[in-house]
């Protein structure tokens, strides 16, 4: 097996972890590593093509993979290692991770480890919905991933539960690939995102807000048939789609923060952190979504930003 | 070996309709002889249907209705699979089970089960004090009064089982045929015409292994032996940081419906809470429900409280084949040249061998000649279970084949070296869920929010090639 070391390794290549290793690189850091599981770096916005990206800390108004783009570019320039198609799959070490990859497994001991592992949206069984398992269910990370960078078919008629930000991304990611919503569920009183995209989208796409409403159960036997929707009054609703897409509800993903027994936050199971990022375990650090679901990309990588400077001051 | 069919012919010895765990423990036990055989089924995999959703326990037997044929072939087929799972490398492991009693009425139960285990010829179980309960399995809900221990029941990779079943039978010259639905089947005077959705097929014999169908197969040839309701059994399956919340297998005081709600390990390191039993009338329902979700909840709340602070990877249903009869329902049929394997509830999978000698024999008696035996090739299926190392902790492996130290679905680890094999495998999967049951890829936490779409992609193409 493989051995190094490194000054800072950091997990995950999203939006905070590139954000932070540019940094520590900036500042004088000079072994930085990031590992990305994916086959590229950039995080989410990898997959999330409309505008809207690189506000407060581009100072421009860019599109996902534009602003992914970006990240990585500077990574490379200024001399950040970067391992795509790597996963940290274990500690084996306070400050030390196991990795798998094409070249084998490799152990990396690190004298700062920073966790930005982001987080995911719950799926159908995460929320307890009950139902058929047929065809056509996704989360909104799924779907702009089989639109963008797949271009697979979809459906026609689609629902989508819940109304966050990250619903209206789901909005209009289907209408790009020529689905109608026809109607978006949540269970609060009312959307939980900007009056401007609400309506934005609503004239353009044309679809239904249901509010105090749940969906509880799912229709269909090879594919997506109806939901049905219970609303605040007990009353029950069938919707006809072919398409329902799981929006929002974000959880941590936090296995490698939980497999080191880190100490976590009651209420997301996210690391908890000090005022300097530092986890429960000295040298060991956690920014972003990872930390507490869920961020717009730019506070992330402002977030990282500011932890490279606490990193360099410490190691 | 079996023998292929005569060139130019659809003609074979023995048909088996219903390629379940059941089904293909039947083709792979006849294809030791030299007999042609087809094995058939509507769906498009095999063990697509109840066989999907078992609680994948490998039973002991311990609490069988005593002298029951139910009781016999799981005692046989309990040493059987254990036998075979280590020789092709299906996942077993020893975790052992306690049956908790949480009133005094189901403590006073524990010893007259202890006595049956007995009866049934398993002789390994005691029984512990509440102490001891809790010294084992510190997380368990408060309210444990004593328990039985019973430590052969371990847990199995089911999936891996139906499919090393299929698998050495294709090898050894079985024909599968896979999405062909009987539409009816035509008893002339030697031969069975069977015609099916993938053209008419003829046999000498019959094997009628169609699970919740096998009532409705059996009215296809005239026999009314026994009606089969579905019976729905819910079940949760948890994210594997839930896993260290438990060692074995938590089984109630099993009651008339069945064998009650049970918390457990699973080979691929989860911790499954079910299943619910509730009769229903539709055989092709496997919809989860509010209530039988809610009903496991308010189980677990009681078992294993804080199992339900963990995240859901998976909720889904399955139908047991239910008869009047608590026994398994294995009929020939003379004169008719068929034999029907009928009533085969969740212990089914750990019998499925035994079942498979027992209709190998009842064959025999209606007629079959089964000519000689000969050894099966040999299969190594790919480890699924997390008991032992997985391609992507291999450094050799990796070293000599990159892709398997690429992971396509980070929940499960699954290379694109495994899902590349499984392609490309004797019988390949036709679906992301057939592909799920080969290699785990898609079955994790994330349910599917990272890899979905490229797991759909690969199955399109049929190759795991980057795009």
């Amino acid at each position: 097996m493989k051995r190094s070391s490194v000054d800072v390794l950091i997990v995950g290549g999203g939006p905070a972890g590139l954000a932070a290793a540019i940094e520590l690189r900036k500042v004088g850091a000079r072994n930085v590593r990031v590992v990305e599981r994916e086959a590229s770096a950039g995080g989410v916005p990898r997959h999330s093509f409309h505008l809207g990206y690189g506000l407060r800390d581009r100072h421009q108004l860019l599109s996902g993979p534009a602003y992914a783009r970006s990240y990585v570019g500077q990574c490379i320039e200024l001399g950040v290692h970067v391992s795509t198609s790597t996963t940290a799959v274990e500690w084996c070490g306070d400050t030390a991770l196991a990795l798998t990859s094409a070249q084998g497994l490799e152990e990396v001991q690190a004298r700062a480890v920073v966790l930005a592992t982001g987080a995911r949206e719950r799926g159908r069984n995460a929320r307890g919905v009950p139902g058929t398992r047929p065809a056509g269910i996704y989360t909104t990370g799924a779907l702009q991933q089989a639109v963008y960078l797949y271009q697979q078919q979809i459906g026609a008629r689609a629902v989508i539960v819940g109304a966050e930000h990250v619903s209206f991304s789901a909005v209009m990611t289907l209408g790009h690939a020529g689905v109608k919503t026809v109607a978006m569920v949540t269970r609060e009183p009312a959307h939980q995102s900007y009056f401007a995209l609400r309506w934005g989208t609503a004239i353009r796409y044309g679809y239904q807000l249901v509010t105090n409403a749940v969906v509880v159960e799912i229709a269909g036997s090879s594919r997506v048939e109806a939901v049905l929707v219970r609303m605040a009054a007990g009353d029950e609703r069938r919707i006809e789609c072919d398409t329902l897409v799981f929006t929002g509800d974000w959880v941590p993903d936090h296995e490698l923060a939980r497999r080191a027994g880190l100490a976590l936050t009651h209420e997301t199971k996210s690391p908890a952190v000090g005022t300097d990022g530092m986890t429960s375990r000295a040298g060991v650090y956690a920014i972003g979504n990872l930390v507490l679901p869920i961020k717009p990309a730019d506070q992330c990588a402002l977030e990282g930003r500011a932890l490279a400077r606490v990193i360099r001051m410490q190691i | 070996m079996a023998r292929q069919r005569a060139a130019g012919t659809a003609e074979f010895d023995v048909a088996i309709v219903g390629a379940g765990v059941v089904g293909t423990a039947i083709a792979r036990e006849l294809a030791q002889y030299d007999i042609s055989i087809l094995l058939l089924d509507g769906r498009d995999d095999v063990g697509d249907g109840t066989s999907k959703a078992n609680t994948a326990i490998l039973h002991t037997g311990y609490d069988m209705v005593t002298g029951s044929l139910e009781a016999r072939l799981v005692r046989r087929g309990y040493e059987l699979l254990k036998r075979h799972a280590a020789q092709v490398g299906v996942a077993t492991e020893d975790t052992g089970a306690l049956l908790v009693a949480w009133t005094s009425e189901e403590a006073e139960l524990l010893p007259g089960i202890l006595l049956r285990a007995a009866a049934n010829g398993y002789t390994e179980a005691y029984l512990i004090d509440a102490s001891e309960v809790y010294r084992r399995e510190p997380k368990l809900g408060p309210g444990a009064l004593a328990a039985l221990v019973i430590p052969g029941e371990w847990i199995i990779d089911p999936w891996s089982t139906t499919l090393s079943y299929a698998v050495q039978a294709k090898l050894a010259g079985v024909e599968i045929q896979l999405g062909a639905k009987v539409d009816c089947i035509v008893a002339g005077s030697s031969m069975y015409r069977l015609h099916t959705s993938c053209g008419i097929f003829e046999a000498s014999f019959l094997v009628n292994a169609a699970g919740v169908y096998a009532d409705e197969v059996d009215a296809k040839l005239g026999l009314r032996d026994f009606v089969i309701y579905p019976r729905r059994g819910e079940l949760i399956v948890f994210d594997k940081l839930a896993r260290e919340l438990l060692s074995c297998i938590i089984l109630p005081v099993p009651t008339a419906m069945g064998k009650g709600v049970l918390v457990a390990p699973t080979i691929f390191g989860n911790v499954m809470l079910g299943p619910t039993a509730e009769n229903r009338t539709d055989k092709s329902d496997t919809a989860s429900s509010e209530s039988g979700i809610e009903l496991l909840r308010g189980k677990c709340a009681k078992i294993l409280p804080d199992l339900l602070n963990e995240e859901i990877t998976s909720i889904y249903a399955g139908l047991r084949a239910a008869t009047d009869s608590s026994d398994y329902q294995i009929r020939a049929h003379r004169g008719q040249r068929c034999v029907t394997v009928g009533g085969i509830r969740s212990t089914g999978l750990t019998a499925s061998m035994a079942i498979a000698e027992h209709v190998r024999d009842l064959l025999v008696q209606v007629g079959l000649v089964l000519g000689c035996a000969s050894d099966l090739p040999a299969v190594h299926l790919p480890n699924l279970g997390e008991a032992r190392q997985r391609p992507y902790q291999l450094d050799d492996l990796i070293g000599a084949d990159a892709l398997y130290g690429e992971i396509v679905c980070h929940c499960e680890r699954v290379t694109r070296g495994e899902i590349r094999d499984a392609l490309a495998g004797p019988i390949p999967p036709r679906s992301t869920g057939a592909l799920a049951r080969r290699t785990r890829a898609g079955l994790g936490r994330c349910q599917g929010f990272y890899c979905q779409a490229e797991l759909t992609a690969i199955m399109q193409s049929g190759g795991v090639d980057r795009q």
